[in-house]
């Protein structure tokens, strides 16, 4: 099992060019695992584990929208999945175990040289509205646009807080990301090989305690203000060390 | 005893045509005329027009299934099964009994009174209801209109009826088959069968839209004013101004359809656990516990004529809606977190009110073309 972080893409050094092509036409499968933990325990809904400050917490709902998947090789990327909701509410430790597969058949075989994918959508897509895509494409679902801000939300944490530790949550939260400034790109930069036939596993694994880490829940249990986006800045900022992938 | 009637209608008709065109066949057999098979529409001109439904601007484009594409045909049958209690058992119960175009398609009563009792859960206004693309019912477990309309008709409690006897009451009408030519060209009356009914019917409900007229529209439009209140209550329901409380409803509620594509735990139930609601809602669909207690949200618009709310009528006023809104709701694991304890004023409660009221378009309850046609 390798397990590797991934990096902002701005922090990204193409690494050697190992793309050693195979022959045209051979193809392979990749599945994908999202899966959520808090402090690595598979993370089911609805269930309290502590936080910072003495306070608990409890999810309700975790789910966020991916873009542009990518396997990388050098000069023509991969494109596995161009957008996604990744569901990642389970409230069992069976499901939250296996987390949200997606499967993506007919790959070109070949070594690739990392994986990288947005949290949220790109500015140009982020330009649109979910009336502009049919009902099909996972963008026209309008519980994942908010239109006060023009933005889809990227990224959806809800839960409960227990602020005093008493055992019961007395606030609800819901921190939701967007807008342009805070669509990110994470890549994680590992050989990875698909074979002809052959199906590549790996698992995408999210901690949210990491995600939550330094987020002051209590003060800011939402984002009311455009002009006030430092708790979800915090949040984003924290995905490169919440997200690893797991080989 | 009634299927005995039905039977004898049956046969009057059925005789009727049969006796007729044997004798016609009978007739002309000697001077060798093409022979016209029993039952046969093809007189009857079949010229489909395609309706072109005004989908108001910042809609969702209108879908409709490759074979089911509206015709001005197609939707006039439509509605006329729709408000035809002939697809009831015992004749008294059409869709429109429960859905009323004077409620806005919905009924007025907490749970619907059918051919046989009461349903399990109130009816929901059908404004808008071509737009659903994530699942029909407070449940989603219709996945399109041509399979919800073939539902009612059959349900024990709502219509009490069996299809093959409605094909065979429809198949001997004096007027439907010809209907069904025009909408779908089929040659023969035997041709007739649920799945057009089912067609024409989710034509019909795919012209109810509103998104125009209402003061909400116009006042996005800058077409004219709202009151100070009303902007208030339109500010925090859709969390605009951040000076203001946030009211949340927007999260859940959103523009255009004052709708979204999900389900959620809106606090109505108590449940201690995900597995003691009273309604279970999409988790008995999807078999999801955590979705136990899920339901979708309606639409906000015209709201005012579709009192009592809430999937089992429990909440009579808009006034019971907005205090269950801010009170945070019954607990239970699964409730959305933006149910908790809000905060408002008074007045920032009536000024939510207000807004919502801005959200009525009386055009739809008065559109002849939504009109029966008896
Ligand atoms: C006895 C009353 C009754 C009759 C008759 C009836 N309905 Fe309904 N209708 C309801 C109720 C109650 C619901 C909500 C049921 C549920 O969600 O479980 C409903 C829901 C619907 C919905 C779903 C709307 C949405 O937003 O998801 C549609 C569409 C609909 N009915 C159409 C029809 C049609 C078409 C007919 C006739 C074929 C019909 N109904 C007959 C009571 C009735
Ligand atoms: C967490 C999501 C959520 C939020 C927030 C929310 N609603 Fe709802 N709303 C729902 C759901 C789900 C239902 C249907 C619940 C049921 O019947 O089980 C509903 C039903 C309603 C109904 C009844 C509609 C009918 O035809 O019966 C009204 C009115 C309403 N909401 C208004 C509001 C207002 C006003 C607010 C803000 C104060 C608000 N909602 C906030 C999800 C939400």
């Amino acid at each position: 099992m390798k397990l590797l972080n991934f990096i902002f893409f701005s922090l990204l050094i193409l690494g050697l060019a190992s793309c050693n092509d195979d022959p045209a036409d051979t193809k392979g499968t990749v599945t994908l695992h999202f899966k959520a933990v808090y402090d690595d325990i598979p993370l089911q809904m609805f269930n309290n584990r502590p936080f910072e400050n003495g306070q608990t917490l409890e999810f309700t709902h975790l789910s966020m929208i991916i873009s542009d998947l990518e396997l990388l090789k050098q000069g023509s990327p991969e494109l596995l999945d161009e957008v996604e909701i990744v569901n990642l509410t389970f409230d069992n430790t069976t499901a939250a175990e296996a987390g949200y597969t997606l499967t993506i058949s007919g790959v070109p075989t070949g070594t690739y040289d990392g994986m990288r994918f947005g949290v949220g959508v790109p500015a140009d897509v982020n330009a649109k509205k979910p009336a502009d895509f049919s009902s099909g494409n996972p963008l026209s679902n309008t519980a994942y646009y908010w239109t006060p801000w023009s933005s889809y939300i990227f990224m959806k944490t809800e839960g409960r807080l227990d602020t005093i530790g008493n055992g019961t949550t007395d606030l609800g939260f819901a921190l939701h990301t967007g807008s342009d400034a805070l669509y990110n790109i994470l890549e994680a930069n590992i050989p990875l090989t698909v074979q002809d036939g052959l199906e590549t596993t790996m698992d995408i694994v999210i901690d949210y305690k990491k995600v939550l880490q330094g987020v002051d829940i209590k003060a800011n249990p939402q984002n009311h203000s455009p002009d006030d986006i430092s708790t979800i800045t915090a949040i984003v900022n924290n995905l490169a060390i919440a997200f690893s992938l797991v080989l | 005893m009634m299927k005995m009637g039905l039977q004898l209608k049956t046969i009057r008709y059925a005789g009727f045509i049969g006796v007729l065109l044997v004798g016609v066949i009978s007739c002309h057999d000697s001077i060798d005329e093409p022979q016209i098979p029993a039952g046969d529409l093809t007189d009857i001109p079949y010229n489909p027009v395609p309706y072109m439904l005004d989908v108001p601007a910042d809609f969702p484009a209108l879908e409709q299934p490759n074979d089911n594409p509206m015709t001005v045909d197609g939707i006039l049958l439509g509605r006329k099964l729709f408000y035809d209690p002939l697809l009831s058992i015992d004749s008294t119960v059409s869709c429109a009994t429960c859905h009323q175009p004077s409620l806005s398609f919905s009924d007025g009563l907490a749970l619907s009174q059918g051919v046989n009792g009461i349903t399990r859960r109130g009816s929901l206004s059908l404004i808008n209801v071509g737009f659903h693309y994530s699942g029909l019912f407070w449940d989603g477990r219709a996945k399109t209109l041509e399979e919800l309309a073939l539902i009612p008709i059959e349900d024990p409690i709502e219509m009490g009826e069996s299809w093959d006897s409605v094909e065979l009451k429809l198949r001997n009408h004096d007027g439907y088959p010809a209907d069904f030519r025009k909408a779908f060209g089929i040659e023969n009356v035997s041709m007739v069968d649920r799945y057009l009914a089912a067609k024409a019917i989710a034509q019909f409900l795919r012209t109810l839209v509103s998104g125009q007229n209402s003061r909400y529209d116009r006042y996005l439009r800058g077409e004219i004013l709202l009151e100070e209140n009303e902007i208030n209550g339109y500010l925090m329901f859709f969390n605009i101004d951040p000076s203001l409380p946030d009211a949340q409803c927007g999260h859940c509620h959103n523009a255009p359809l004052l709708s979204t594509n999900d389900y959620f735990n809106n606090g109505l139930q108590e449940s201690p656990d995900l597995y003691s609601f009273r309604d279970p809602g999409l988790g008995a669909i999807t078999g999801i516990a955590g979705q136990n207690g899920f339901f979708k949200p309606p639409t906000s618009r015209n709201l005012v004529f579709t009192a009592p709310y809430m999937h089992d009528g429990s909440l009579k006023t808009l006034e019971e809606v907005v205090d269950h809104y801010t009170s945070g709701g019954k607990n239970s694991p699964n409730k959305s977190s933006f149910l908790f304890n809000l905060v408002l004023t008074e007045s920032q409660k009536s000024d939510i009110l207000a807004f919502l009221l801005t959200l009525t378009d009386s055009t739809t309850l008065t559109n002849p073309a939504y009109q029966s046609p008896f």
